[in-house]
């Protein structure tokens, strides 16, 4: 937690729901706000508005900011989630895999970016035990899970985002090599 | 599964189907379905690869990136290349048809077209088959043959068609048409005149060539291409 204007407002991945998490990471890749207007808006999201600052100068504003971004969380990728009793599997051997089925689901969600995709990506990688192919891609069971999945904490969530991000940018590095090659 | 490691590994169905997958905006989903493609195997049996498997397998084929061999064959099993520059109309104005709707799709046609059986007459002299088959028809032989042995042929036409557009600029120039269409407004005589000269471009050139005489129509399209643009600029000059 951390202290800004006497309030007390969750800043650690383990204090921050996913929800919360995408609700920051939207705003801050908004490249229509500008740095100040980024951060009022993340602190609107814990009841902080624009106007409990008019007394705040531009140093301790810049002060809130660096605090609030200090994450000291230390997170560990988990293989398997509980929601409500429930069994969710992200990892079923030893190492994390983005399959080619979950590459295409994922790949289709990002690239709407609608409010709250990052949750949808979760709910394409976390498999319900028991539940086949057809039952676990439905679109409805999708948009289901996603609703469960962004009252759970960032932190088990964000060392997933991570590995789909290094899967994703190993195609990134792989394209870029291609446009300079000419046979 | 032995992956191809360039172009020559690669037969013309096989390129076409490929290119036609460009089209998939998605990267991923554009990969796993021309990875589909090259093993000849259906996309859903590659759900449960890692994406890091195909990855590493598509970096392997990064020549899918660039364009085939700008060099074509001059043979290509029982046909021989026809020169551009000998090129009767009719060929021409279907190769045109054809560089129109996408060339990528309709290679194995071109090369149908540019691609002919061929013997010596008496003197030596090399002789082409008329064109009298349908190109639609013998399309597909060439589909097996590997890319590079006739892709270079497109570029080579484009650079031919240029040439040859710049030539005879005054046969392909109408005189520019209403600025702005106003569909209220009924067409002049001359406008609605200007655009049936549009619709009908080739066949209004044929038609001069047999001299407005339709049963000489395929006599026209057998004219050499050259001489019969030359013929046509004659014409036109002369007002004729």
């Amino acid at each position: 937690m951390v202290t800004i204007l006497n309030k007390e407002i969750p800043n650690q991945l383990n204090e921050l729901s996913v929800q919360q998490f995408e609700e920051i990471t939207g705003i801050l890749n908004d490249t229509s706000y500008d740095y100040i207007e980024k951060h009022l808006k993340v602190f609107e999201i814990f009841g902080i508005n624009e106007e409990d600052f008019e007394d705040t100068s531009l140093d301790e504003f810049k002060i809130y900011v660096k605090e609030f971004n200090t994450i000291k969380t230390k997170f560990k990728i988990k293989k398997t989630i509980d929601i409500d009793g429930h069994k969710y599997i992200g990892i079923s051997g030893k190492n994390f895999i983005l399959s080619v089925r979950d590459t295409k689901h994922i790949e289709k969600i990002m690239k709407s970016k609608h409010k709250g995709y990052l949750s949808e990506v979760l709910s394409v990688l976390w498999k319900k035990e028991g539940l086949t192919n057809a039952e676990h891609y439905d679109t409805a069971h999708i948009k289901y899970k996603s609703k469960l999945i962004r009252d759970l904490k960032a932190d088990i969530a964000l060392p997933y985002l991570v590995e789909i991000g290094k899967k994703l940018q190993e195609k990134v590095k792989i394209e870029n090599e291609a446009a300079s090659i000419v046979e | 599964m032995k992956l191809p490691q360039s172009w020559s590994d690669i037969d013309v169905y096989t390129f076409k189907d490929i290119r036609s997958l460009n089209t998939i905006e998605e990267p991923f989903a554009r990969d796993m379905e021309i990875m589909a493609v090259i093993m000849d195997v259906s996309v859903e049996s590659l759900d449960d690869y890692d994406i890091s498997d195909l990855n590493k397998e598509m970096k392997k084929m990064m020549f899918l990136n660039s364009e085939p061999s700008k060099n074509f064959k001059n043979n290509i099993e029982n046909y021989i290349f026809k020169p551009f520059e000998q090129l009767t109309c009719g060929e021409f104005i279907d190769l045109e048809y054809y560089f129109s709707n996408d060339y990528i799709k309709h290679i194995s046609h071109i090369a149908a077209i540019v691609y002919k059986k061929h013997k010596f007459d008496e003197w030596g002299n090399l002789v082409y088959e008329p064109y009298t088959y349908n190109p639609n028809n013998r399309s597909e032989e060439f589909d097996n043959v590997c890319v590079n042995d006739i892709y270079g042929i497109i570029p080579a036409y484009l650079n031919f068609r240029k040439n040859f557009l710049e030539k005879y600029m005054l046969l392909f120039e109408d005189d520019p048409g209403p600025e702005e269409e106003d569909k209220n407004t009924p067409l002049s005589k001359e406008d609605q005149e200007h655009k049936a000269a549009v619709k009908w471009g080739w066949e209004r050139l044929i038609y001069s060539l047999c001299n407005e005489d339709l049963t000489k129509f395929e006599e026209a399209t057998n004219l050499p291409l050259i001489l019969a643009f030359n013929m046509l600029s004659m014409k036109k000059d002369l007002n004729l």
